[in-house]
């Protein structure tokens, strides 16, 4: 190939998904620049999960005046606390705007490592009960991929990232490669049997599928259940790019990681048909530069993807590039979650739990599986956990005096538990992200609009997970058995899909079968905007997953000169 | 999502949505764990809990930096007043005495309480919160014609049993469960707590879900009679 070309290949993003391009593309011996629109993270500054509550001046509560200041968006997620909040955007330098009518919580780090810094750690496959979803009751467009295609590399991420979980055998949860699992506490033990039993073996409650290291793994170490994840780690037990892909990367010395490069524009070159480089806005300076390659891999979050493609014009892409489909930006999806039931146990209490296990436990999908429910289509699965009261509960218990605190001191109180659905969201074409005319953000580039509600189906599915999860604490002896059917915004979950979706003919999708761009061949996108479906399970390994695909695919086609 | 946060936060829900959070598993006390076990080498812990000690050290100077502006009465422009900061220490050493461990204004709940006040509080939150107060004290005045804090502890005892006897919502029992909820926060959140009577391991290095309870007692909803509190008082 006569041109010459800044690098063999650029990655948007340097999170979740970017972080596996770069290790795959690197160690397949192509020269790689990394663009991160956010500030380089230092573990050994940066990382907070060790700081106690007394070394903060809010004790945890947080600096709630300079949040609702700067972060008033970014502050409705847990993880944005007192010390964790550095890891999330300011709202202000990064706007969105939606609809009146149309809440949608946007919930976004930007920083070496992206939301791989704070994510919640849960990775389940996927079956084909999902990928067939779409196909069989009509909504969404059919899955170019099944099972088969994506499970080779399900198991090249787990074997690299380290997945601890319990295998189960069950179809609609393909077990994964993992290292021993974490301990169910006391009554989640209890709870498992007589939920089985109460529900015809139907209902399978497992010990949460994590990417957190039970085991030396790897070079990184077992964890040591500080609980906190989402605010670091020293130990590189738990997976983020920054503790295992970027290193993976580096090492081969085919990595060029670039900080505080805000990418503007995907560049197109209309003749040879091909993306041939972006802009690039340096996040302090302004100073422009662009950067050209033979592939570029977009990895930037969901949202941010489908802003950038949309973002990036041509004469040959008026809407955005790679849309000769019309269907970018459409099709946007996110987790229902929200609903489920707690319930206190009054028994076990010779039983307590040492040490933070910061993972719980997952009940598999049941509905839908084999049989229809007549409410709704598709399914939810729930996550919560069992432990007992700590000291907290002073703070509503009656009482006062020398006793009251030598039982907050000496004595656990009641196990309790929690369980709340994760629901799988039909797609919809008018759920959709596009440009905003007006805002731009603090870089001058165009702001996404988001207008994603949900429908009918969510609605039932929300009942029926309140219903179902107060029924299993019910079955499995425990008290005070209290439902929720309360329904959080889309955006909440931060499980953010679509918009770019994958599909069999170019008409129906902006993607291959590959996470290839059917308009645009060197190019990939290959984070959550790829997503044609949501199944109920958390989707980043499959993010993973496919693209570690993708870049094999790229690589190998890059060998046979197609690229 | 952090399982543990989430049942924890779902728990504090129950009670007053933004005073009562419990913070979860980052502050939970843990008990034992004196050794961490051979999931993790030796070396690798000694390793990272040197990094853990060099990375708290921002934070704790800071959070030094701020208490002693607290301390030196810089800070708290629009907190508790002298009378108010003397209400609150009087709740909350009769809430947390002290007994062979600190009571709750040894370890300095009160600052805490003044900073919550003061730089947290919306200003109808920290209205209503004063205004609670106030009306705790003028309770005291007409019973007892004194304020709270010049109550005896039997005396003391008696009006936080009718104020956690009554509804919660309607004041002033609004104000003293908020008030309690900090007291109850600052107090197991405090570095002396953490450290010498919870016994905190900040990385126990292992997870057991089903550990033997070494002191068996029976979890209690503890109400202490108010002649038994002066006892303990004596």
């Amino acid at each position: 190939m006569a041109d010459s070309y800044d690098y063999d290949a650029i990655v948007v993003g340097s999170g979740m998904s970017g972080g596996w391009a770069a290790k795959e593309l690197t160690q397949a011996g192509l020269r790689t620049l990394v663009l991160e629109a956010g500030r380089p993270i230092d573990p050994l500054t940066d990382y907070v999960e060790h700081v106690q509550p007394w070394q903060m001046h809010f004790r945890g509560f947080g600096d709630r005046k300079a949040m609702e200041r700067d972060q008033p968006i970014q502050s409705r997620c847990y993880a944005c606390d007192e010390v964790g909040h550095k890891f999330f955007v300011k709202d202000k330098e990064n706007p969105y705007t939606t609809p009146a009518d149309a809440p949608f919580n946007w919930l976004r780090g930007r920083q070496v490592g992206g939301r791989s810094i704070m994510w919640g750690r849960q990775v389940y496959r996927w079956s084909d009960l999902d990928f067939e979803a779409n196909l069989k009751d009509g909504h969404g467009t059919d899955w170019p991929i099944r099972y088969r295609d994506i499970a080779p590399w399900y198991a090249h991420v787990e074997r690299f990232i380290g997945v601890s979980g319990a295998r189960e055998g069950l179809s609609q949860l393909p077990d994964g490669e993992f290292l021993k699992p974490m301990q169910m506490t006391a009554v989640e033990a209890a709870a498992r049997p007589r939920i089985l039993k109460a529900f015809g073996g139907e209902r399978v409650m497992t010990i949460g599928r994590v990417a957190i290291l039970t085991d030396n793994h790897n070079g990184r170490l077992a964890c040591h259940y500080c609980g906190p994840c989402e605010k670091g780690c020293i130990t590189n037990s738990y997976f983020s790019s920054i503790a295992a892909t970027l290193p993976a990367a580096r090492a081969t010395g085919n990595l060029t990681l670039r900080p505080h490069s805000v990418v503007a524009e995907i560049l197109y070159d209309p003749k040879k048909g091909r993306a041939s480089g972006v802009r690039v806005i340096d996040a302090l300076t302004r100073h422009e530069t662009v950067f050209t390659s033979r592939i570029v891999f977009c990895c930037a979050s969901t949202i941010e993807s489908v802003r950038l493609l949309l973002n990036s014009k041509s004469a040959t892409f008026p809407d955005g590039l790679a849309n000769s489909s019309g269907t970018l930006g459409k099709y946007v999806m996110d987790h229902n979650f929200g609903s489920g039931a707690g319930g206190s146990y009054t028994g076990l209490l010779d039983k307590r739990t040492i040490g933070n296990r910061p993972n719980g436990v997952y009940i598999a999908r049941f509905r839908n599986v084999k049989t229809q429910h007549p409410d709704f289509l598709r399914g939810y699965g729930f996550q919560g956990g069992a432990d007992r009261q700590g000291w907290g509960r002073g703070q509503w218990m009656p009482g006062y005096g020398a006793a009251f605190k030598q039982s907050l001191i000496d004595e656990l109180g009641e196990w309790g538990f929690w369980g709340t659905g994760f629901g799988e969201s039909l797609p919809r074409e008018s759920n959709r992200v596009t440009l905003d005319p007006d805002v731009k953000d603090a870089w001058g580039i165009p702001a996404a609009r988001i207008e994603v509600r949900w429908s009918d189906n969510e609605r039932a599915m929300e009942k029926d997970m309140a219903i179902t999860m107060a029924e299993m604490l019910d079955a499995a002896g425990f008290k005070n058995v209290r439902p929720n059917d309360g329904m959080n915004p889309p955006g909440h979950c931060i499980h953010e899909m679509g918009g770019a979706r994958m599909s069999r003919t170019p008409k129906d999708g902006v993607l291959n079968g590959w996470n290839q761009a059917w308009d645009v061949k060197n190019l990939f996108v290959t984070d959550g905007s790829c997503m044609a479906s949501t199944a109920c399970q958390n989707p980043s390994i499959t993010y993973m997953a496919l693209t570690a695909r993708a870049a094999s695919h790229a690589v190998s086609a890059m060998k046979k000169n197609e690229l | 999502m952090p399982f543990e946060r989430l049942v924890l936060i779902s728990w504090a829900r129950s009670g007053d949505e933004r005073f009562h959070v419990d913070g979860g598993a980052f502050w939970r006390q843990h008990e034992g764990a004196s050794s961490p076990k051979s999931i993790m080498e030796r070396r690798d812990l000694l390793r990272a809990l040197a990094s853990a000690a060099a990375l708290s050290l921002l934070p704790s100077e800071r959070a030094m930096a701020a208490w002693s502006r607290v301390a030196a009465g810089l800070s708290p422009t629009n907190g508790l007043s002298d009378t108010q900061m003397a209400l609150v220490r009087a709740i909350a050493d009769t809430i947390i005495p002290r007994t062979e461990t600190p009571s709750a204004t040894d370890v300095g709940v009160q600052q805490f309480v003044n900073v919550i006040v003061s730089e947290y509080a919306a200003d109808e939150e920290r209205t209503a919160f004063l205004t609670g107060l106030d009306a705790i004290d003028a309770r005291a005045q007409s019973e007892s014609n004194t304020p709270f804090a010049g109550l005896a502890p039997d005396a003391r005892g008696k009006m936080i049993g009718a104020l956690e006897t009554g509804p919660r919502g309607a004041q002033p029992a609004r104000t003293y469960w908020r008030l309690k909820g900090l007291v109850v926060h600052g107090y197991f959140t405090s570095e002396p707590v953490m450290k010498d009577v919870l016994k905190t391991v900040v990385m126990p290095g292992r997870f057991e879900g089903a550990a033997p309870v070494q002191i068996k007692k029976k979890p209690s909803q503890v109400r202490v009679p108010p002649s038994e509190e002066a006892m303990l008082h004596g």
